[in-house]
């Protein structure tokens, strides 16, 4: 059995998006209790969040985009950069514990102390681009967490796998032409989802080109698609790039039952993806994961998947 | 939306005069298919596209079928014994939507802007109408894209827009195109959110039908058969 951690801290749950706002600490709460239920917690290294030092942060975002949600947070405003992302005055200092957790969870993993980890984080981060708030995501916890390895650690190749619904236009658009990260999404397509970027043809540029991969998937698909996805183009790519380490963007929303989207994947289907990726990561990344929550907002659904996503990092779950 | 709003202004032009060769160069590096032809003081003489260059050009594979004189006479041919010489063209003050019609009806990937002096002052093609239709449908800015379909009667756009207000959602775009059914328009708001699932609902509550989108078409309901 691996050495698994799990970050979960009580002030995620402070960035308050107000009632009905989808992105909501209730979604923690749910795989929370999916975990604590199943008995996983003795298993597991648990972790609480350190602040993000600010250095991390520029590493990806502009002082600007920083200095203004700062700015918002204590002048009591509710929205930053569009009314899709709501905050509250504890959400600045939410989204740099979610940042400096997710940092340290990739600290721990490179100093050997764990095999991998799973960070139920909030906000969410992938949207986020370099200069703007987007998407109910403020700072790209996922695209932070590679800077620091590539920084601190010096990796070289840095593998990202985005199961989330939705493209992750931030992480893309941060290492466009970076060929030492490999972005892959797989996602609704961008014609009947948001963000409407992510299409097959967007594959980085200049020295990156060729280091991202979109897997836009039509309304009504599901288990099939994302098979067909993984076997012909992620297993392989990576096959080929050989992360150091693999970094999941984990959004639980293309699942079925969840409202944020038309694509129909199975909870069983998550487990198989998620098998695929811890299989990449004992071949060429000598187990690395370092998981991080993105979207997923069917309460009633993410407690389980919550379950079986610490269990096949754990490497409990056949 | 005037021409001249969307035109491509710094036209790559040929002579008449030129060589065949000269036009089919131009066009390969600077990556086009039309080449307006110009007289010496910038009046329009003519058009010359990457199909009149091809059917004036031997094949390779025919290239030696041909007798000596003949492939000469094909090297010496000009700009102006190929090209279109009266071709199709739109004013400056015409509007997006008349060369949109135009270039439809007559099956042109390009028309040649010509100014009432008669003077060339520019170039509208498909592309610059692609990129204008690109920003009309707001789809480089993050959003959602619906589609609901809405009985043909007053007042039914005003419930859709008001029930996507009421919700705090800025629009991207709308657009409404005719639906198969007589009677029936589909409405596709393009929504500058990342959060529809309650303004669907709330859509369908009061009475809309969100369509499937297999059945969305933003083209006319035509047989091709």
């Amino acid at each position: 059995m691996k050495k698994t951690g799990f970050l979960y801290d009580e002030r995620f749950l402070l960035h308050r998006t107000g009632p009905e706002h989808p992105e909501s600490p209730e979604r923690l709460l749910a795989i929370y209790r999916g975990i604590e239920d199943a008995g996983l917690l003795p298993r597991l290294t648990l972790m609480k969040a350190e602040r993000a030092r600010q250095e991390w942060i520029e590493a990806v975002h502009s002082v600007k985009l920083i200095t203004r949600f700062e700015d918002a947070c204590r002048s009591g405003l509710d929205i930053l950069d569009n009314p899709d992302n709501k905050i509250s005055s504890e959400s600045f200092e939410t989204a740099l514990l979610a940042v400096g957790g997710v940092v340290g969870a990739a600290e721990r993993v490179m100093k050997g102390e764990l095999h991998n980890a799973f960070c139920a984080v909030r906000p969410p981060g992938h949207h986020a681009e370099v200069n703007r708030a987007m998407g109910f995501c403020f700072f790209n916890n996922v695209a932070i967490a590679a800077r620091y390895l590539q920084h601190t650690w010096g990796i070289k190749r840095i593998g990202i796998v985005d199961f989330d619904v939705h493209h992750g236009n931030g992480t893309q658009a941060i290492f466009d032409d970076d060929p030492s990260v490999f972005y892959y999404s797989i996602h609704e397509h961008p014609s009947f989802a948001y963000p409407g970027t992510g299409r097959e043809f967007e594959k980085g540029s200049g020295p990156g080109l060729g280091s991202t991969l979109n897997s836009p998937v039509l309304p009504g698909q599901g288990d099939l698609e994302y098979k067909e996805s993984f076997e012909n183009w992620l297993l392989p790519a990576f096959e080929t790039f050989k992360p150091e380490v693999i970094l999941v963007s984990a959004g639980f929303d293309a699942h079925i039952d969840d409202d944020m989207s038309d694509v129909h994947l199975s909870t069983a289907c998550f487990s198989w993806m998620m098998k695929q990726i811890v299989g990449m990561a004992d071949r060429y990344s000598q187990g690395r994961v370092i998981s991080v929550l993105e979207g997923g907002y069917s309460i009633n659904r993410l407690p389980e998947l919550a379950r079986n996503h610490i269990e096949i990092l754990l490497g409990s779950k056949t | 939306m005037f021409i001249n709003k969307s035109m491509t202004r710094d036209v790559i032009t040929v002579r008449g005069e030129a060589g065949l060769f000269e036009a089919k160069e131009k066009m390969e590096l600077h990556n086009i298919r039309h080449l307006p032809v110009v007289t010496a003081n910038n009046t329009l003489a003519g058009i010359i596209t990457d199909r009149d260059i091809r059917s004036a050009l031997p094949s390779v594979f025919t290239l030696q079928m041909h007798d000596p004189q003949e492939v000469e006479g094909i090297a010496n041919l000009k700009v102006k014994d190929v090209m279109s010489k009266s071709p199709i063209t739109i004013s400056p003050m015409n509007t997006l939507g008349d060369a949109l019609l135009l270039m439809h009806r007559a099956r042109k990937g390009a028309l040649p802007v010509v100014d009432k002096q008669g003077n060339l002052a520019g170039i509208i093609s498909t592309s610059d109408v692609i990129r204008s239709f690109i920003n009309v449908l707001g789809i480089e800015q993050p959003g959602t894209l619906l589609c609901i379909l809405a009985e043909e009667k007053v007042g039914e756009m005003k419930r859709i827009v008001d029930a996507i207000t009421e919700e705090g959602i800025s629009f991207g775009s709308i657009l409404v195109a005719n639906y198969g059914d007589v009677g029936k328009r589909a409405v596709y708001p393009y929504l500058l959110t990342n959060n529809v699932a309650r303004v669907k609902k709330k859509l369908e509550s009061m009475g809309f039908t969100l369509l499937d989108p297999s059945e969305w078409s933003l083209d006319k309901f035509t047989d091709r058969s």
